[in-house]
């Protein structure tokens, strides 16, 4: 069970890759092989749609494939030895001529970067002033949240900011959301939805459908929030310096009650809005989920030590962990950390695991855990079914099994501790 | 500023160059740093007094991203001059080029730079690949200055240097000159002298030949400083003209000289220019003809004695790559249920591999609750290929990896690679030698896609594993099949194999081996027990593993794939019945379903009779769809055939002329649907469909196997046909462009 899950984690190539994506209108152009096209753009528009049905006809094929996402240069043997250029000027024109674009990211693949080919030389005489950027290292085996950030940061890096731009009061840029999350599209609408129910309009979403020019006027806004911290902490580091902007970090993405009340609070304060309204809907959703949980806890004694294991970035360890057990009190027996490079949020885990009395569920992966239910990916849960484990899977990272959601689901805010606390409250055994 | 990157052939002495440079930019009150790029991280001995110097690639390999320091790799030699060496692999393993990228990628990192007034990049060599031309791009060296002597190899490197530059640059100058070095090598002067007026550029300096360079050496620092120093100095005139010579040229480059842009010769016009004159001497006159350009693409005569004699449609016809090998081998090899998988690759390659195996088991316990186990349960592990392996080579880390699972009691280990390990040169080949008895460790040397596409890792995993399990000495058991050419990714892979599974065991005969598909490795051990092999399907991939095994094995090989539909499914029973003396049980097979069909077909005619089929398709083989459309009266206008990634050639056993158009241009759609009228349009993928004048409907890539295939479909045209329902859906098409389309 565990053989791939700990070495088979999503990398930097995605976490860039979905970065860029994730800049509406750009053109996410991969200097690579085919292989390394298809996954990125099916979940690319699985999470922003741009496309009705699948006919490959539809799509470009030399370029797209088939696909509506991610062009790119099927570079092969020669390629590799000769290098790239012919193919990605080809390309590049194509794009350039043909696709409405705002904004064209050249991200290289693993194989390509090793070759040393000029990518942002040759993208400027091509492109010439139209806005691009070249990714000629998106890191080799790195975690996915170190990509997100290494190409926001080049993507910052690009952009010709107007540094007199006067700051607008109560403007907030979100950051540290990605793509790669499975829920993104329903993540994002709820982020916004809270700030702007606090009084706070938000600016920018870096990376998170916002459009090249929501990224210029990044320097005005008020404050910044980093919602998946890993995802965006170094970024928001890199926009302080630059422009003073100064952030509020979760500790961990904003999953359940409390922490959800501490992002309204503590970016509230920080840029000057009003969390009265929130924190309110906030106590009517709590009043909502304590009957349901009294009337189920009335005849069960549950959700109180039901066994749970889970899988993610460490700080959504985090969130979860205060969700599951802090308020439904409810017991952990795994966990499995999958950005053990970028673990910053990891001392915070084994204090928290220590202090919920669970010291040992650290050492146990979630594969491996005893468990009624088991957060995770898809292909975590489906790997316990195939096993013939008896539990509940909660999907919470991709891929999924493949439920559409046509109602955007979120497991942050308000919105998503309810979805959160429905998927466990109908996952207990009783 | 200044950033000044030195370059010239290996041993032409660009370091010494470089450090005596450097140490006259500082005496001129200039923050230096010069960088060794070179992985004999050689280039700042002197200005540190022989101490050694950590290099930048090492300190990658060896610690931990967060505890990167600048001060850590960044020497401080003689008048402080900052001193960094690149260093690099050993000879013959990794890449010294992207060893160069990521020693700038992570000085960048640290604005090295910030604090200091020139820079000197002493770089290796020729501009052998884009590693090495890193520091000449725009935005490391402004300046560059050409190393060389007079001997012919030198000005060769110096011309390909220039080719390089004018790579990046066109005619944008950055070239300061020539510096000569001298060897005192006879004409030499001149040849230099006629070098650079060819290419245009200045003799910026000249170096004499000086035993002062052997004397420093010696003492184990820089001509420059020991000139300064007094110490170790010779006398007189010589010494005082080197000092002024270094001195002169720092002043130069500091100031701003005048630059150049590359005019690079061709090798004809060098050889003219260095040798004194005249034109190329002329060749014989006689056309040598290359051997390969007698080789035409044909598969029947490329080698079939290794596995790459075995050639994807892609690859043959240099079409482009439809995914990758690493991905195909990975897909294959996963259903040897009893190995590890070793991918030796980045996490990113084994990742989205993953989610290819996973997607069918995925897909089918979400819609049927039906387990799949290999698909879900994949037996993988991934090399994890980080920045140290890209440098240094990642041989130990898969050797390593293998060993440490051998310890755990896999049955067998298949290695696998993907393209960074074969652009670095990584024998993953040579891991077979890790094999012991009873526990083979299998190489798929894949290198990603550097030796093909995705079928071609089909192929390549599928022989592999062949040639490294079959067992050829075992007996034959006569009434015994293999199958082989299940699709992997295919979610009804499973049920098509129950079901032929199901018509075998009635006829009594075994299933030796499924080969690959949920397969052990004792299963494949037998495969040449069986007397006969059925492929499940008979495209492109399917044959070539079916030749494969009749070229190596000797095998009997059927020629039809799993059967689907009514009439191809009594032809395919009455055959295998035949061959297997069991006739009377094929016979009852077919006669429980022949009233079912020519009664529902019956039910279909009044619907379906005269009505027009129009097919826009990938699919080579349609049979048992257009027979069943012609059982129904069903009239076939168009069968339009869109070129394909995997498969080639429509191929058909009907007796009727059928009007098939081969490599279909799509765009042409919808001026033939207005054209032709069909009744009813089959695609591969339909889209939504406003028109009123047809019923539009979709194709599998993989249709069920068995008696009711074509009439699923048949059935369902019927319904659409008679009802002439459409969902209102299909009307919000322009609501949908308006808000998500761009």
């Amino acid at each position: 069970m565990s053989r791939y899950i700990e070495t088979v984690t999503p990398d930097s190539l995605s976490g860039a890759i979905f970065a860029m994506e994730g800049v509406e209108r750009a053109i996410v152009l991969l200097n690579g092989p085919t292989g390394c096209k298809y996954y990125h753009s099916a979940i690319s528009d699985n999470q922003l749609i741009r496309q009705s049905d699948f006919d490959p006809l539809k799509y470009p094929f030399t370029w797209y494939f088939g696909q509506p996402r991610v062009p790119c240069t099927y570079v092969d043997n020669d390629d590799y030895v000769y290098g790239g250029e012919e193919k990605l000027v080809a390309a590049l024109e194509f794009l350039r001529d043909n696709i409405s674009f705002d904004f064209i990211a050249i991200v290289n693949s693993p194989g390509m970067s090793l070759i040393g080919d000029d990518i942002a030389g040759i993208a400027g005489r091509v492109l010439g002033d139209r806005p691009h950027l070249a990714i000629e290292t998106p890191g080799f085996s790195q975690d996915v949240c170190q990509g997100h950030e290494l190409a926001a940061l080049a993507l910052l890096r690009s952009i010709g900011f107007d540094d007199s731009v006067q700051v607008v009061p109560k403007r907030v840029n979100i950051l540290g959301m990605s793509l790669s999350q499975i829920h993104h599209y329903g993540d994002v609408l709820e982020i916004r939805r809270l700030l702007e129910g606090c009084g706070l309009e938000v600016g920018c979403a870096l990376c998170a459908g916002s459009s090249l020019d929501d990224i210029r006027s990044i320097p005005s806004a008020a404050a910044n929030i980093v919602i998946y911290p890993e995802f965006g902490i170094e970024t928001a580091r890199c926009l302080e310096e630059r422009f003073g902007t100064p952030t509020y970090v979760c500790d961990g993405p904003p999953i359940g009650f409390a922490a959800t009340e501490r992002m309204l609070e503590g970016i509230c304060e920080l840029a000057g809005g009003s969390p009265e309204a929130m924190l309110e809907e906030s106590r009517t959703a709590r009043a909502r989920a304590f009957a349901f949980i009294s009337r189920v806890n009335s005849i069960s004694g549950m959700p109180n030590g039901v066994t749970y294991a889970m899988e993610g970035c460490c700080s959504e360890l985090c969130s979860y962990m205060e969700a599951l057990t802090g308020y439904l009190g409810m017991t952990l027996t795994g966990a499995t950390v999958l950005n053990p490079q970028t673990s910053q949020w990891y001392p915070l885990l084994s204090q928290m695991v220590a202090e919920y009395g669970f010291p040992e569920a650290l050492s146990v992966e979630a594969g491996e855990a005893q468990a009624d239910i088991v957060l995770g990916s898809g292909n975590t849960i489906a790997a316990l079914k195939a096993q013939r484990r008896v539990f509940v899977g909660i999907e919470t990272s991709l891929p999924t099994i493949g439920y559409y959601d046509l109602v955007p689901k979120t497991f942050l805010g308000i919105s998503g501790t309810m979805q959160l606390l429905e998927c466990v409250i109908n996952a207990l055994p009783f | 500023m200044s950033r000044i990157a030195v370059y010239g052939k290996g041993g032409i002495g660009k370091s010494t160059i470089s450090a005596n440079l450097s140490v006259s930019l500082a005496r001129q009150g200039l923050r230096v740093v010069q960088i060794g790029c070179d992985p004999k991280h050689d280039s700042t001995r002197l200005l540190m007094h022989g101490a050694p110097q950590r290099t930048v690639l090492d300190y990658i390999r060896d610690m931990s991203p967060v505890d990167y320091r600048l001060s850590d790799v960044l020497g401080r030699g003689y008048l402080g001059i900052g001193c960094v060496e690149a260093g690099g692999p050993q000879p013959g393993v990794g890449c010294a080029g992207r060893g160069i990228i990521s020693t700038f990628e992570l000085l960048n990192r640290f604005k090295f730079d910030s604090d200091c007034d020139a820079v000197i990049y002493d770089v290796l060599g020729d501009v052998v690949c884009g590693g090495f031309a890193v520091p000449i791009r725009r935005e490391y060296a402004d300046t560059i200055l050409i190393v060389t002597s007079g001997e012919f190899m030198a000005l060769y490197a110096a011309n390909n240097i220039l080719r390089g530059i004018e790579t990046f640059d066109g005619d944008r100058c950055r070239i300061a000159g020539i510096v000569q070095n001298c060897r005192d090598v006879e004409g030499e002067d001149e040849r230099v002298r006629r070098f650079a007026a060819a290419v245009g550029l200045p003799i910026f300096a000249k170096i004499p030949r000086s035993d002062a360079f052997t004397r420093a050496e010696h003492e184990r620092m820089t001509v420059m400083e020991m000139l300064a120093d007094g110490e170790g100095a010779g006398s007189g005139h010589e010494d005082a003209r080197l000092l002024e010579l270094f001195d002169s040229m720092a002043r130069r480059l500091a100031e701003g000289c005048e630059l150049h842009a590359p005019h690079p010769l061709s090798d004809s016009d060098l050889e003219a220019v260095v040798l004194g004159g005249g034109a190329p001497r002329a060749s014989s006159g006689e056309t040598v003809e290359h051997p390969s350009s007698n080789l035409a693409m044909d598969h029947s005569i490329l080698p079939k004695s290794t596995a790459s004699g075995y050639l994807s449609k892609n690859v043959i016809y240099r079409e482009p790559l439809h995914g990758c090998a690493f991905n195909g081998a990975m897909t294959t090899a996963v259903h040897l249920t009893d190995a590890v998988l070793v991918a030796h690759a980045p996490k990113s390659c084994a990742y989205i591999s993953i989610q290819n195996i996973t997607s069918s088991g995925r897909r089918t316990l979400f819609e049927r609750g039906t387990l799949l186990p290999r698909s879900l349960l994949p037996s993988v592990e991934c090399t994890e290929m980080g920045q140290p392996e890209m440098v240094f080579g990642g041989w130990e880390k898969l050797e390593s990896t293998v060993k440490r699972i051998k310890g755990e009691g896999p049955k067998a280990i298949v290695a696998i690679s993907a393209c960074p390990a074969g652009i670095i040169g990584d024998d993953t080949g040579k891991i077979a030698e890790l094999s012991e008895d009873g526990l083979p460790v299998i190489a798929v040397q894949t290198d990603g896609n550097m030796t093909g596409d995705f079928q071609q890792g089909v192929f390549a995993a599928s022989i592999a594993i062949a040639r490294a399990l079959i067992d050829r000495e075992r007996p034959k058991a006569p009434k015994s099949v293999d199958i082989i050419g299940e699709k992997a990714v295919v979610t009804n892979s499973q049920s098509n194999y129950e079901l032929i599974a199901g018509y075998l065991e009635r006829m009594g005969i075994d299933i030796a081996c499924r080969f690959l598909y949920d397969t052990t490795i004792e299963d494949v051990r037998n495969f040449a027990t069986a007397s006969l092999v059925l492929p499940a399907y008979t495209d492109f991939t399917a044959q070539t593993i079916m030749s494969f095994f009749r070229d190596e094995y000797g095998m009997e090989v059927f020629d039809r794939a799993f059967p689907i539909g009514f009439d191809e499914t009594c032809e395919w029973l009455r055959q295998i019945g035949g061959r297997f003396d069991a006739r009377e049980v094929a016979e009852e097979i077919i006669a429980q379903s022949a009233d079912a069909y020519a009664e529902a077909v019956e039910e279909l005619r009044p619907s379906l009779t005269g009505k027009r089929l129009m097919v826009f398709t990938y699919n080579c083989e349609l049979d048992w769809l257009l027979k069943t459309a012609l059982d129904c009266g069903m009239e076939i206008v168009k069968i339009c055939l869109v070129d394909y990634s995997q498969d080639m050639g429509f191929r058909t056993r009907l007796d009727v002329d059928l009007p098939v158009e081969m490599g279909y241009d799509p765009s042409k759609r919808a001026a033939d649907i207005e054209e032709l009228k069909p009744d009813v349009v089959l695609a591969n993928y339909t889209a939504p469909n406003s028109s009123s004048t047809y019923v539009s409907d979709v194709i599998p890539m993989c249709p069920d196997v068995g008696f009711g295939s074509g009439l699923a479909l048949a059935q369902r045209w019927a319904r659409r046909l008679d009802t002439a329902r459409r969902g209102l859906w299909e009307q919000d098409e322009q609501i949908y462009r308006d808000r998500y389309s761009r």
